[in-house]
This record gives C-alpha cells, sequence and structure tokens, in this order.
C-alpha cells in the first residue's frame, strides 16, 4: 500500500536526518569562535528549558508561567552546593538542582495544579516573584541581592557539550515519556480532564508528574546557566523573561511535539540574535512584535507548516495560501 | 504602632486604594467580559503618565485638566488595539491572549523607552506636596484629588454599565455570547468598546500616577500584578467587588510595607496564591459581570 | 519525525552562517579598551556620562600623542555596547567584546549590579579591567585580580554628610536610614550605620525597601514617628526624587537630608525644583575641589574647563564623567610603565600604582579597591545652585543647615 510505503522511507530520511543533525552538532565548536559557541551554548539552554516546559504547557495543557522559579532554584542550589564546604563537583551538584526542583515542584504543584487556565497561570506566575523575593532576602544563604560568584571555568566547549548531552537527553526522555502510559495520561488530560479522570486516570499524580518534570529540566538549564556566567543573582536568574522565552521557544516549535522546542529555541535564538545585530535598541519591540504575529498566523508553531510543506514537496496537497490564514479565521471573534 | 503611625497608615491606604481600583477596574473589565487577563493594561497607564507628561510641559496644561484628553486617547487607541489585534484571536486557546497581550505590552513600553528614553519624570506643579493636616495626619492634597477623580470615574462606568443600552449589551455578551448576538449585539464592536473603555480607564489612572511618582517607562508592570491580585481578592463579579478588592489590597500593601518592606512582594504573591488554591472565586464570589 | 528532522538540522546548522561577528577595523598601532555601558534603559542618563567620561580622556590623550609602549607609540580607541541597564546583558556583551572583538583591555561599566556581573568574566580571561563606576566592595571581596576600583567605596558615601552635621550641631543625635535592597546602597546604608554609631549617633531606623519600589510612604510613616534629626537616603535617582517628594506630602522634616546617589545629577534638580533645596548629596567628585594631578589636565577646574569645550551640553560636570577618565588615565599610567601591552604585567603595573590626579588619590588596596579617596558633599541651596560643603577645607560654600520645614518654606 502507498501509504506505508511512503512512511517507511519517510522513517529512514528522518533517522538519517537527525544522524546529519547530530555530526553537525558535535563537530560545530571546532568552526566556531568562542563567542559564538556561547550562541549555540544558550540555544542548547533553552531548548532545555522548553523542553520541560513542552510538558507541562505543551502535552498537559497546563500553561505554566512560573518556571523560571525552578531555573533559578537550580542554578542557587548548584552553586551554593560548589561554594559549600563539601565543595561538590559542578555534575553532582547540578544533579541536587535538579531534584530539588523536582520535589519542590511536587509540592507546590499539589495545590496549584487544581486551579485552570488564568488562575493556574498567574498563580504559577507568583510562585516565581515569591522566590525571586526570597532569594533577594535571605541574606544568611543566598547573599541577598549581592548575589554568589561560582567557580571560575573557562572552556566554552564544556559547557557547550554538556549542554547538548542534556539536550539529547531530554528528546529521548520526551519520546519515552510521550510513549509510555504517562504521556498518553497527559494527552487526555489536556483533551478533557473530566473523561481522563473518569477512565480512572490519577490526573493529580499525572499533572504533579508533568510539573516536576519540567522543573527539573529547567533547573538543570539554571544550573548550566549559573556556572557559565559565574555570577549568580536574584534578579538575573529568577526574571520572567526566561519563562517567556522558554514557552515562546516551544509555541514556535510547537506545542506538544518531540522536536518542536529544540525547533523552535533555535528559531527564537537565530532571531533574538539577528535582531540584536541590526536594530539593537528596538530588540525587545520587534521580539514583541515577532510574539504577536506568531500567535496571530501561526499558533501551533511552525512543525505543522514544516509538515505541511513536506505533504505539499511529495504532490499530496496543494499549497493555498489560506492555509496561513486560516488560523486567523479560525480563531477571529464573529 | 502608635494610634498616629496607625492612622497615618490607614489614610495612605484609603488614599491608594482610589487608584488602585480605577486600574483594577479597566482591568476586571476586560477580564470579565470577555475572559482576557489583559497583559499589557500597565502599558496603558504607563501612555496616559507620558501623555499627561507632555501636555503639561509643552503645552502648559494643567494635568487634571488633561485628564479628559488623554482618556479620550487612550479609548481611541484601545479600540483599535482590540478590533485590530485581540479580535483575531479571541476564540484561540486563553495561552494565545495571554501571550498576544504580553507581545503588546513588551512592543508598546519598548516604544515608549525608544522614544522617550528611560529617564524620569515627574509632573511638579506650585500644588505638588501641598496638603492638610488632620490633627498629627498629614494628608497630600494631589492625592486626595487622586483618590475623588478616581471614585468618580468608577462611579460614571458603574452607571455606564447599568443604564445605558451599549452597558447593558456588553453585560449581556458577557453573561451569554451567543444569546447576545442572536439579539443584535455586534460582538466584535461591543468588545472593542470594552477594551476601549479599560484602557482609557487605565490611561487615567497613570495621568493621575504622573502627579505622585516619579515616572519611567517601567511605571506599569506592577499596576497590571496588582489589578490581577485585586480581581483575584474582589473577584469579577461587579464594581463594588472591585473596589472592595481594592481596598483590601492597598491596606495589605501598606502595612506589610510598613512593617516588612522587602517581603511585600513574597508576601502578596503567597496571599494570592493562598487565596487561588483556596477561594478563586474571591471574597464576594461572583465569576461573571451581572 | 520524517523530512522535518532534516528541514530542522537544516535550521540549526544555518545559525551558523548566521551574522553574527561585528567585525571592526582595528589599525594595527591602536589601543582598544572594550565596554559595556548602558546608554539606554534605567541607567541611561549615567551610562552617557560614563561614555562620554571615557572618550573624552580617550581623545585627550590621542591629541597629547597617545599611550607609549616601550619606545612605540599607540592610539587609545573604546569600543562600547548598550547593555540597556541589563545586567545579564553586560556579561554577555562582555565576553562579546574579549572574545569577538578581541578588545585588549577593559574599562568598567555603569553601577555596582552590572560591574559584579563583568568582573568574573574578566577575571575568567584573565584581562584587567579598571571600573569607574560601580562601588560596592561586595565585587572585591572575592579574591579577583583582575578587577581595579578606581572610585571610593560604597561605605563612604555618606559619612561626610554625617561629619558635616555634626561640626555644625552637635546637638544632633538621630538619624533614620533607608536603603534601597541591591548591593551597592546596601553597604552605603550599612557604612553609614557603622559610622553614625562611631560618631555617637543614634540610628533610630534602618530599613530596606525593593528595588524599583514606587512608594515609600509605609516606611516615611514610620520614619516621621522617630522624628529623626538626619534623614539618610541610599538609593539611586528614582528612588531618592521619591523619598523626596513623599517627605514633603507627609511633612517628613529632618534638620538634613542627603543621598548618596541623586543630587548632584541635573535630573533631581530638575524633577524637584525647588523642593530639592537644602538637600545633601554625596558625590565622588567636584570641579570645585583643589587637586594637584600628575595627568593630562592637573585640576578638577581645567578638567571641567575641557571637557566643557568638548561637550558644551554639560552644564555642571557630573562626577561619573570625571572618575571615567580617571580609569581610563590609570591605564596610560599602567602601560607607560610597564612597557608592554601582556595583560598580566599590565595588571601588575595597575595594582603598583599610586598617583595624584585631578580626581583625587587613585592607589590600590589589596583588593582592588581605592580606599585612599575620600568622598565629598554637595548641597543644593536655594539659589538655585549647587555647591560643594564638605570637605570643609576644599568647599566652596558654607552648607545652610538645618533645612526649612516643608509647610515653612516660602513658595517659589
Amino acid at each position: 500500500m502507498p501509504e506505508r510505503r511512503g512512511l517507511r522511507v519517510g522513517q529512514w530520511i528522518g533517522l538519517a536526518a537527525t544522524a546529519v543533525l547530530l555530526v553537525g552538532l558535535l563537530i560545530l565548536p571546532k568552526f566556531q569562535s568562542q563567542y559564538d559557541l556561547l550562541t549555540y551554548t544558550r540555544f542548547l539552554v533553552l531548548a532545555l528549558m522548553a523542553q520541560g516546559w513542552n510538558l507541562i504547557g505543551g502535552y498537559t495543557g497546563y500553561a505554566a508561567f512560573g518556571n523560571v522559579a525552578f531555573f533559578g532554584l537550580g542554578a542557587y542550589t548548584t552553586g551554593l552546593l560548589m561554594l559549600s564546604k563539601l565543595q561538590v563537583p559542578f555534575f553532582p551538584a547540578l544533579f541536587c538542582g535538579a531534584l530539588l526542583a523536582g520535589l519542590i515542584a511536587a509540592l507546590i504543584g499539589l495545590p496549584v495544579l487544581r486551579l485552570k487556565g488564568h488562575y493556574f497561570a498567574i498563580a504559577t506566575l507568583g510562585v516565581a516573584e515569591a522566590f525571586r523575593q526570597i532569594a533577594d532576602t535571605w541574606d544568611s544563604v543566598t547573599q541577598g541581592s549581592t548575589g554568589i560568584d561560582l567557580p571560575v571555568r573557562t572552556e566554552g566547549e564544556f559547557f557547550y557539550y554538556s549542554a547538548l548531552a542534556f539536550v539529547v537527553l531530554g528528546v529521548l526522555v520526551t519520546i519515552a515519556l510521550r510513549r509510555s502510559k504517562i504521556g498518553y495520561a497527559w494527552v487526555a488530560i489536556r483533551g478533557d480532564q473530566d473523561a481522563a479522570r473518569m477512565l480512572g486516570i490519577n490526573t493529580t499524580a499525572m499533572k504533579v508528574l508533568a510539573f516536576a518534570f519540567s522543573a527539573m529540566f529547567a533547573a538543570i538549564a539554571g544550573g548550566l546557566t549559573a556556572y557559565q556566567n559565574i555570577h549568580v543573582t536574584p534578579g538575573d536568574f529568577f526574571k520572567i523573561e526566561y519563562t517567556l522565552q522558554m514557552i515562546i521557544a516551544t509555541i514556535i516549535g510547537g506545542t506538544g511535539t518531540i522536536l518542536g522546542p529544540v525547533l523552535g529555541a533555535g528559531v527564537y535564538q537565530l532571531l533574538s540574535n539577528y535582531v540584536w545585530t541590526r536594530f539593537l535598541e528596538l530588540h525587545p519591540t520587534v521580539l514583541g512584535l515577532i510574539i504577536i504575529l506568531f500567535i496571530i498566523f501561526l499558533p501551533r508553531g511552525l512543525m505543522p507548516v514544516l509538515t505541511g510543506s513536506i505533504e505539499v514537496a511529495r504532490g499530496r496537497r496543494r499549497f493555498r495560501l489560506q492555509a496561513l490564514l486560516a488560523n486567523v479565521r479560525a480563531h477571529r471573534v464573529t | 504602632m502608635n494610634p498616629t503611625e496607625f492612622g497615618q497608615i490607614a489614610v495612605n491606604a484609603v488614599l491608594l486604594s482610589g487608584i488602585l481600583a480605577l486600574v483594577a477596574l479597566g482591568f476586571s473589565l476586560v477580564w470579565g467580559i470577555m475572559n482576557i487577563v489583559n497583559l499589557s493594561h500597565g502599558a496603558f497607564v504607563v501612555l496616559g503618565a507620558y501623555l499627561t507628561f507632555f501636555l503639561h510641559e509643552l503645552v502648559g496644561l494643567d494635568p487634571f485638566v488633561t485628564i479628559p484628553i488623554v482618556m479620550f486617547a487612550l479609548f481611541l487607541l484601545g479600540f483599535g488595539v482590540q478590533q485590530v489585534l485581540i479580535n483575531q484571536v479571541i476564540r484561540a486557546p486563553l495561552l494565545a491572549t495571554f501571550l498576544l497581550t504580553f507581545g503588546l505590552e513588551i512592543l508598546i513600553v519598548n516604544l515608549v523607552n525608544y522614544f522617550f528614553k528611560a529617564d524620569l519624570r515627574s509632573v511638579t506643579t506650585r500644588y505638588t506636596g501641598t496638603g492638610m493636616s488632620l490633627g498629627p495626619l498629614r494628608i497630600p492634597y494631589i492625592r486626595l484629588a487622586a483618590l475623588g477623580i478616581s471614585l468618580l470615574l468608577v462611579a460614571v462606568t458603574a452607571a455606564f454599565l447599568k443604564s445605558t443600552r451599549q452597558g447593558r449589551a456588553i453585560r449581556a455578551t458577557g453573561m451569554d455570547i451567543d444569546a447576545a448576538r442572536l439579539t443584535g449585539v455586534k460582538v466584535a464592536q461591543i468588545y472593542a468598546l470594552t477594551f476601549a473603555i479599560g484602557a482609557s480607564l487605565a490611561g487615567g489612572a497613570g495621568s493621575l500616577l504622573s502627579m505622585i511618582v516619579p515616572f519611567d517607562p517601567n511605571l506599569g508592570e506592577t499596576y497590571t500584578q496588582r489589578a490581577f491580585v485585586i480581581c483575584v481578592l474582589g473577584g469579577l463579579g461587579d464594581v463594588g467587588n472591585v473596589i472592595l478588592g481594592a481596598i483590601l489590597y492597598a491596606f495589605v500593601d501598606v502595612f506589610v510595607g510598613a512593617r516588612l518592606p522587602e517581603m511585600s512582594q513574597a508576601f502578596t504573591f503567597g496571599v494570592l496564591v493562598l487565596l487561588l488554591v483556596l477561594r478563586p472565586q474571591g471574597i464576594a464570589g461572583k465569576k461573571l459581570y451581572a | 519525525m520524517r523530512l522535518v528532522s532534516r528541514l530542522a538540522g537544516l535550521f540549526v546548522l544555518g545559525l551558523g552562517t548566521a551574522p553574527l561577528i561585528s567585525q571592526t577595523a582595528i589599525a594595527a598601532d591602536t589601543i582598544v579598551f572594550g565596554a559595556a555601558i548602558s546608554v539606554t534603559g534605567k541607567t541611561a542618563k549615567e551610562g552617557e556620562y560614563t561614555r562620554d567620561g571615557y572618550q573624552f580622556a580617550i581623545d585627550t590623550i590621542n591629541q597629547q600623542g597617545g599611550i607609549k609602549v616601550g619606545d612605540k607609540t599607540y592610539k587609545a580607541a573604546l569600543k562600547y555596547y548598550d547593555d540597556e541597564s541589563k545586567s545579564e546583558r553586560t556579561a554577555q556583551l562582555v565576553e562579546k567584546l574579549v572574545n569577538a572583538d578581541k578588545v585588549q583591555f577593559l574599562l568598567g561599566p555603569y553601577a555596582s549590579a552590572p560591574t559584579a556581573t563583568a568582573a568574573p568574566i574578566a577575571e575568567k580571561y584573565k584581562i584587567p579591567m579598571v571600573e569607574a563606576n560601580g562601588s560596592a566592595e561586595s565585587i572585591f571581596n572575592k579574591g579577583y585580580r583582575y578587577s581595579f576600583m578606581v572610585l571610593s567605596p560604597a561605605k563612604l558615601y555618606l559619612r561626610g554628610v554625617l561629619d558635616l552635621v555634626k561640626s555644625l550641631d552637635p546637638n544632633a543625635k538621630t538619624v533614620a536610614i533607608l536603603g534601597e535592597n541591591e548591593p551597592f546602597s546596601k553597604e552605603v546604608a550599612g557604612g553609614a550605620a557603622e559610622y553614625a554609631k562611631q560618631l555617637g549617633l543614634e540610628v533610630v531606623y534602618h530599613e530596606l525597601y525593593p528595588s524599583n519600589t514606587q512608594d515609600v510612604s509605609s516606611l516615611l510613616t514610620n520614619v516621621k514617628a522617630k522624628n529623626p534629626h538626619i534623614l539618610l537616603g541610599a538609593g539611586h535617582l528614582q528612588d531618592s526624587l521619591l523619598v523626596v517628594k513623599q517627605s514633603k506630602d507627609l511633612g517628613v522634616s529632618p534638620r538634613a537630608m542627603g543621598f548618596s546617589v541623586g543630587p548632584s545629577s541635573p535630573e533631581f534638580r530638575a524633577n524637584l525644583k525647588s523642593d530639592g533645596d537644602y538637600i545633601f548629596g554625596a558625590t565622588q567628585w567636584t570641579s570645585a575641589l583643589k587637586y594637584n594631578g600628575d595627568d593630562p589636565w592637573k585640576t578638577p577646574q581645567a578638567y571641567a574647563q575641557a571637557f566643557k569645550a568638548k561637550y558644551p551640553a554639560y552644564g555642571v560636570i557630573p562626577y561619573q564623567v570625571a572618575e571615567s577618565s580617571a580609569a581610563v588615565v590609570v591605564y596610560q599610567r599602567a602601560i607607560e610603565q610597564a612597557g608592554t601591552l601582556d595583560p598580566a604585567k599590565v595588571r601588575d603595573a595597575i595594582a603598583a600604582l599610586d598617583m595624584m590626579t585631578f580626581y583625587g588619590r587613585i592607589k590600590f588596596d589589596k583588593r582592588g579597591v581605592n580606599v585612599y579617596k575620600p568622598m565629598a558633599i554637595e548641597q543644593l541651596q536655594p539659589d538655585g545652585n549647587k555647591y560643594t560643603v564638605f570637605p570643609i577645607d576644599v568647599a566652596e560654600k558654607t552648607a545652610i543647615y538645618p533645612m526649612a520645614p516643608w509647610d515653612r518654606r516660602a513658595k517659589r
């Protein structure tokens, strides 16, 4: 049957492409300056955060607006452990940060995940703000607004490869989760939570799990950034910009898809850099504009566009400009 | 805390609640009728402040006189924004409007930053800082006037919603959009009208604020946050709830500010989260504008 | 997955071709100084002062021949980026300057928080950074060897106000201190509290408020209840303005009011008009001081004149301009003494410096902090001008004390 043959060919192409991509990313550092490597590392860290957000916001449908809380938590935990008397090495400290974030997310998630929609979003926003203020005022532990300085480490390649490893891990974890009962439960919750509950799914546990996982991804991203930037302050590591970046990246790439977050992170980083070099003063303005345009015209992200263009390329569908406007027509008020 | 301190703090809280009620009213209207949490609400406050500042500096108008002008201008802007942008995504999932208004906020605030720079501005007049003394308590005149004007605007809005045809159409659309459409209401226009009113009220608040605090393009952020908390506190039911929420919030904010200024935000958000978890429909309890 | 992955891969590889590096045509005989400065955003004004200070010094040095390295003379150049007053931008930009633009030396950003972000990066790449606008000592308690602070540290800022009041009014006993909760202001407030106790004054109130606060009326209400003789504010321009405005609103009239940052900026007077009268402000430098140094200008007056000639838009010269120029002067001297552009050797030369300049004495302690220059105090007076009133031996006018209470002032 023609359908099935197409898929098999497609899968081979997909695997080959991923392999090429991976090799490309692996040898990248040899051809880039330290500064450009920084940009790639930032893209990878953003991809990591987006992957985590995708689990709670994409698959489960709960738009968390405060994941930077766990980013900062990871940063501080990693940093403080490394600076403590035990002088914990980086990776163990990082994992501790992730575990702690997951735990705290679970604890906070239990009450907060009972809320829906706007209320949930703002509650999580509140959590992030509260974390920031706690870090700001708990001088005895976090040094307050003065911040802490992690040990200095120079090789950009170290950060790049660590981030890359985690992103690849993230993809694998996402695939594993998506294919498991947990993943199906998430999608069921997003579709119709009451029905899911009636089918016997423990929605509370599943939601909390998604939230905890997203927290762990964010915490690892935070720890990496902390080590790379060296100087950690509450204002810098609990700012809402990080939450927004991970949400926008996921939206651009496609929520509820496996590679969407990574793709979106790449596109976002590309756009951000381009805008930064060309329109430095208007940088945030242009980003705001981009957000608006994406939300209106491409709310499901680029993945459907890519899939759609493949269909067009293979002659299975005709290209229609109206497709772009379809989103608008579907969602506008009448 | 001695009685004088308590008294002054109470006075401060009451005076603050006026402007907060004004900001929160516009926000709650948009939320209650259109189910949109407008993250760009604060940006309209900023626009109002800058407009008053420039009218005062360049044309020499008394800031109080600029208020109707500012409100009208922002009414038009709000109407346009809703018609052109937000109406396109109204029926999309919640996150869409959330992020759209967020993108709008970034856009507006940064444009203001680009054109007017981040220099601090304040509107200073001959009567800035004057006030009256009630015994040991001090009541600055401008803040008192701001309270009066805020309450006036709130009352006018309430009357508009209750008694005029357009006002009733707005409430009807909020209650049952299909029924409203069946009776001939043009939903898109009503939405635009609602958003315009919200923006206008925000602008008015901005004008008042420009006389009270030194401001820059980032003035609006905290006001959006506070508007949200107030709406959750008071519930979205009606204008009275908003005032109730504003007073409650003002008192908590001022008292916590007096005792634990560094923790004020954490405290506020802690209360917010607690409230949301325990009683999301707010203290008064209704969810729609009815 | 399918072809989607391939396209995703192309997208990502495409990043590599994106034009990211900005090429600067660096002439062979130029020493490039890099800096991330906030020319837009919250501290835009002060950022402009900083940039102008750096540029002016570099231009003057070039006019006088340049910087001598051994028997070769180099021109100096400034390469800077706007960090939008955001400290994480600062870090990013400093990385760019070092890695992509390959600057040889670093000059500091404006304010302590960005400087704290930049210092570890200078340390990472072992390139000296002489900073002129970040006075929080906490930056220098981490053992960084490549950063140097030209200005007086935070804890010294408000001492002059206390000394001044004590000398004019031995009966002044109580002090209230308000501070912004960020590194620099915390140190200013803490330093003031400590010094007050040393002078035998009683600190009746000492509270921090969150950055970007819009309302300090609760704190001022508390302050009013304590009725202090001296009110000190440790924040930035915005909060200082807020404290004055709300003090007037609430009728808080101490005998003296002083701020660490604010009064020395023209914006302070512009925003407050006559409400700014009698207020003291700490300053690192004024053109009225009587230093005589070994640098291109020698005295503060000469510096002010030369600067005004080049930048006529300026009224009074803010201290940020002077201290930024001083940083460049430090490099000139250190490089000439080291005789080489090798960063490590220049760093050592900076550490060994001890020079008198138009800005005051510049010498760094073991941590890199210039504890050898005192802070001055200015006062805004009812004639509309600002005068240096402390240290008394180099003051241009006597301070007016006490401050006229708000309700008893003539309307202007």
